[in-house]
């Protein structure tokens, strides 16, 4: 806790916290990109779970570069986020799940991106691959969820404020 | 009109699900999980409008629109869950009006788009470029779906100044 009331009392940490612009822009920035990054996940999965057949699979891969360029504005978001409350998420176990579960979710999607990019054009998903597609949009609903009540179940928000 | 949504959220027990222990997360989650269903389906279509993933038949990807509907209807049921349930907290928000007017702008421009382009999107085939009218409507719906975002996350976190809403004077 020491460690994180030392943290929290840098420059840095201050000015991510009480700059209204740097975290409500940070903050605004980590919801376009999870958004963005989620909806392109939701189309993939759903087409990969056997829903509007007709879209060829290899079309999507043009998404590919905007998701990954959302996936590192996700991080970089993130990690103003925890340079602003450090305590507050890395105490909450609810940080790690949405952690576990986004890790997860983005290897997914990389093994799909990379098992399309083997294929022909004509490609059908097996049913091993749609589970997989299944398990990626599970994964997504508990990032978003964890997330969300991250901002309800912290027990401490900044260590420096600890009696 | 407070008085009236505060009554209704009451008596459809929705004020009681809210305030209990993980209501409100929980159609924060819910609301979430909606709009990323929106820009998943009728946010990509607008990226294949705007000239993205040209491989991609627009005929195809619009069978993923449906299910965008699904989301619209999802954060509207769980928008009127918050507004009956802290109408104070919305009514008067800057925010909210400024996110209820780009929804708006997103409705018109979408059934702008049924009444006039849609067919001739349809038929557009793979690899070519949407017709110029589609793409400047692609254009618009993406903007209105990402300035709702902002303007999401404006309502609890950054209230701006009244003065810059002409309105709320």
């Amino acid at each position: 806790m020491e460690t994180f009331a030392r943290f929290e009392n840098t420059p840095l940490s201050i000015w991510f916290r009480e700059s209204g612009v740097a975290f409500f822009s940070t903050l605004t920035l980590h919801s376009l990109a999870m958004g963005l990054v989620v909806g392109i996940n939701i189309a993939l999965g759903l087409r990969l779970a056997g829903f509007a057949r007709s879209i060829p699979l290899q079309g999507l891969r043009h998404f590919y570069p905007l998701h990954w360029f959302c996936a590192l504005l996700i991080l970089l978001s993130g990690i103003g986020l925890l340079i602003a409350y450090p305590a507050k998420a890395l105490t909450n176990p609810l940080f790690y799940l949405k952690l576990c579960a986004l890790s997860v979710a983005l290897l997914l999607y990389r093994y799909f991106q990379n098992w399309m990019a083997s294929q022909d054009d004509e490609i059908n998903p097996t049913p091993h691959l749609r589970r997989l597609a299944i398990i990626m949009l599970v994964l997504w609903i508990i990032t978003i969820t964890a997330g969300r009540f991250l901002a309800y179940t912290h027990w401490v928000l900044l260590a420096s404020h600890l009696s | 009109m407070i008085k009236t949504l505060l009554e209704f959220s009451q008596s459809t027990g929705i004020y009681g699900f809210m305030n209990s222990a993980w209501g409100w997360p929980i159609a924060e989650s819910l609301h979430f999980v909606g709009l990323c269903l929106i820009i998943g389906t009728v946010g990509v279509f607008d990226l294949r409008l705007m000239g993205l993933a040209k491989a991609t038949p627009l005929k195809a990807l619009h069978r993923l629109v449906p299910l965008g509907v699904a989301g619209y209807l999802l954060n509207v049921t769980t928008g009127i869950m918050f507004l009956t349930t802290a109408p104070d907290q919305y009514l008067f928000n800057p925010a909210v009006q400024t996110k209820l007017l780009f929804m708006l702008i997103a409705g018109i421009n979408m059934l702008f788009f049924y009444a006039t382009t849609a067919t001739a999107t349809r038929a557009t085939p793979a690899l070519a470029q949407a017709p110029l009218r589609a793409r400047v409507i692609g254009t618009i719906s993406l903007t209105c779906w990402l300035a709702v975002i902002v303007c999401g996350r404006l309502i609890t976190y950054y209230r701006p100044p009244y003065h810059w809403y002409f309105w709320c004077q």
